[in-house]
């Protein structure tokens, strides 16, 4: 067999393994995957491997360890290599892209090249490589091999190693990358005033001319020293062209370090909002089966309210800043953000720990997109929507939603109602609504309690002063002594069933009563 | 749900609820005037086929060119903004003391202002819409059934108010004792008595009730069964 068949079966091989596939998603869920749970551990591992190292390293200066120190340090080295190979190895697939490379050249009628798929990988594992992260893992393992005393230096960049572990720190970096701009602007007047002011010291105090300035170097030196408003002192200008050259940079200096104290505030103020959503997101990554409210008006604010009474999990998401600090205000975690972006639904976990989104804004149109963008995430989550207009409707339920509520229409529902029989409604209203001290409830028929098996008119209703609305049942059951059913998404609506219908377990019986017959018939049937 | 007579009502605004409202009337087969001040938004609610007339509903002789305090019985104030309501509501109460009211309000707060203005109902659309939504949420079989039984658009079962004539059959039953259920296949919620007030007095109160002339008893059931139990009473009357 030749290589390259060698190399194309292997390649196919490793796509159709399901357990190469698991071990591969394993390692990525611990390595890079922000929403894994594992992830949290590994990187407090990882935190605490580098601070001791470090540790130990700075112990030693003054110290004599014992051999297990060697021994320890060769173990930390040793699990940097692994996990530097194994992020190495997770970044990409090496067998798609000679999958890839294979299947281009027999769609032109090519021979397939293995030299060719090795260089596309080369390609792109040394995007990794080259990338700043991994430069700083692997300065972290290189300078283990220290005959060079500089060398030692770079073993401090394990402490920058904590960058990928602490995604504070991460907030903090990237904080400071969206003014790039501007330090570049800082940067190059520095470099400016810096050239102009240490070859100006260098040339009127040089050691000739009976000034302290030994060096080039020497100069450089001075004018950050001074530049920075540090001023050590230990290199004084002696003549008076030293001192106007002094005076220049000190002004300078100033200009400097205000600059740059102005560019950092601004750039934490502007960010402030944003770093506070990403506390809340990394707050939300904790919780599991939550409900993601998409807009946070009226309807949002009720339903926010009452999630928060029955202390269910949920998040807001608002396009409208003062809307979210609102939110923030009752104690809910929001976060600002359009709700339409795949990314943004993305990072509120759609797809991985939402259970259910609800779309309540104002706007149908960005309804229908939310509702889409979430179904394509997620087939299984549930979908509420609020449909303003009635011919959203329809494409709301065509966009993937699970429900879809009109509020304008229940509106004209009550309004006509109203007309027709004004104290029924109201009343049935105020059931529904839990404002009255009647309400209605399901309540669970036990598997093997005494009424499993038995007849409804068995149930203690009448004595407990509650009145039997209809059972529901798993969809299959059929019977005799009811007149009517409604067939539900998962179950079978018994409207009224006759005192003959039998009931079985898991039935729920659905019951119009005081809470407290309510309560008094659960209790019944758990005893 | 049967219109009981012809009523004038009257719906001030032509938004998307107002119309809304309007088509539920109509389905239900009441006679209702649309009005409004945006002569454009009217013209749409023309085409759509109701009875339209443009008014100042700031003017209260135009209020009462429009029959209020007069012919009109019910009034439902639908405008788009809670300041315009609540500025209608007052002024219709001021003319005609009797009449039903029915608003809607967009924030809570208003609710109260609405109903201090005179209002008979106010309905608070976000509310209920949010209550849905939670209910969804929360015991979603509930609301399914609800949804597909009483409070849907094509529903089946129906809640429904029907006076007991004198001398029909359930003219001195205990309400507690009516077996509704077996005989007619419908669910006995209570009962209003006038005599007590408007309230409905649940068929779960302990305290026995009488059933006697002029009091309404509110069912739950499909329309035939209804009917069955409306005419069967009056025969026996």
């Amino acid at each position: 067999m030749r290589l390259s068949d060698l190399v194309i079966r292997s390649a196919y091989w490793l796509e159709e393994s399901q357990r190469y596939r698991k071990v591969k998603r394993a390692a990525y869920d611990l390595l890079e995957n922000p929403h894994s749970r594992i992830r949290p551990y590994f990187d407090f591992f990882m935190m605490t491997l580098v601070l001791s190292s470090v540790f130990i390293l700075l112990y030693d200066v003054r110290h004599q360890l014992g051999h297990w120190a060697v021994k320890f340090e060769n173990l930390v080295v040793l699990i940097f290599i692994v996990e530097y190979l194994a992020r190495l190895w997770v970044y990409d697939d090496i067998h798609r892209h000679i999958i890839e490379v294979y299947e281009e050249s027999e769609l032109i009628n090519e021979p397939f090249r293995v030299s060719r798929a090795f260089r596309e990988i080369l390609r792109n594992k040394w995007a990794y490589v080259s990338s700043p992260m991994a430069v700083i893992d692997f300065l972290a393992i290189f300078p283990s091999y220290r005959p060079l005393r500089i060398l030692r230096l770079f073993l401090l960049f394990r402490l920058f190693k904590l960058f990928r572990y602490a995604q504070n720190i991460q907030e903090f970096g990237s904080v400071l990358r969206e003014k790039q701009a501007e330090f570049f602007t800082l940067l190059t007047f520095l470099l400016f005033i810096l050239i102009v002011g240490s070859s100006a010291i260098y040339l009127f105090e040089s050691s000739n001319y009976g000034g302290q300035i030994h060096g080039f170097f020497e100069g450089v030196y001075w004018a950050l020293v001074t530049l920075s408003t540090v001023g050590y002192g230990d290199i004084t200008p002696q003549t008076f062209e030293g001192r106007l050259v002094t005076m220049v940079l000190i002004l300078s200096g100033i200009g400097v370090i205000s600059f740059f104290t102005s560019i950092v505030v601004s750039a934490f103020q502007e960010k402030l909002g944003e770093v506070r959503d990403r506390q809340v997101l990394s707050q939300l990554q904790k919780k599991k089966g939550y409900t993601v409210i998409c807009g946070h008006g009226r309807v949002g604010q009720v339903v926010a309210g009452y999630l928060h009474q029955d202390r269910q999990p949920f998040v807001i998401i608002d396009e409208n800043r003062e809307v979210v600090m609102a939110a923030r205000r009752e104690g809910y975690l929001a976060v600002h953000g359009k709700a339409q972006r795949l990314g943004m639904l993305r990072k509120l976990g759609v797809g991985y720990n939402a259970r259910r989104i609800l779309c309540l804004t104002g706007d149908d149109v960005v309804n229908v997109y939310i509702t889409l963008t979430a179904r394509q995430l997620d087939e299984k989550i549930e979908i509420i929507s609020r449909a303003n207009h009635h011919r959203t409707m329809k494409k709301l339920m065509l966009a993937g939603a699970s429900h879809a509520v009109e509020p304008f229409k229940v509106v004209g529902l009550i309004a006509g109602e109203y007309i027709g029989q004004p104290v029924a409604f109201e009343a049935v209203q105020g059931i529904l609504m839990g404002q009255e001290e009647i309400a209605l409830e399901a309540v669970r028929v036990p598997e093997g309690s005494w009424l499993d098996g038995r007849r409804v008119e068995e149930a203690p209703l009448e004595e407990l002063r509650l009145i039997l609305f209809g059972v529901i049942t798993p969809l299959e059951r059929e019977s005799d002594h009811v007149r009517h059913h409604y067939d539900l998404r998962t179950h079978r609506f018994q409207f009224n069933p006759g005192a003959d219908f039998v009931l079985l377990g898991e039935d729920m019986l659905l019951v119009f009563g005081h809470r407290y017959s309510i309560l008094r018939l659960r209790h019944r049937l758990k005893t | 749900m049967s219109a009981t007579g012809r009523r004038k009502i009257v719906v001030a605004g032509s938004g998307p609820v107002a119309l809304e409202v309007a088509r539920q009337l109509r389905d239900r087969g009441e006679a209702l005037c649309l009005v409004d001040y945006d002569g454009e938004r009217l013209e749409k609610a023309r085409l759509a086929g109701f009875e339209v007339q443009q008014v100042n509903l700031q003017d209260d002789d135009e209020l009462l060119s429009l029959g209020l305090g007069t012919e009109v019985d019910v009034l439902f104030s639908l405008l788009d903004n809670d300041a315009d309501n609540v500025f209608l509501v007052i002024s219709a109460r001021a003319l005609a003391p009797e009449i039903s009211i029915v608003s809607i309000s967009e924030t809570e707060e208003t609710v109260k202002r609405l109903q201090a203005a005179g209002a008979t109902k106010v309905i608070d659309p976000y509310q209920i819409s949010g209550y849905r939504i939670y209910e969804m949420v929360h015991r979603p079989v509930i609301a399914e059934i609800m949804d597909r039984t009483v409070f849907g658009t094509d529903v089946d079962l129906e809640i429904a108010e029907i006076p007991v004539p004198a001398g029909s059959f359930l003219d001195g039953e205990y309400l507690d004792r009516l077996s509704l259920s077996s005989r007619y296949n419908l669910v006995v919620l209570g009962v209003v008595d006038r005599d007590y007030g408007d309230h409905l007095i649940f068929a779960t109160n302990p305290k026995r009730h009488r059933i006697d002339v002029d009091d309404v008893i509110v069912v739950i059931g499909q329309r035939e069964e209804l009917e069955r139990l409306r005419k069967e009473m009056a025969g026996t009357a």
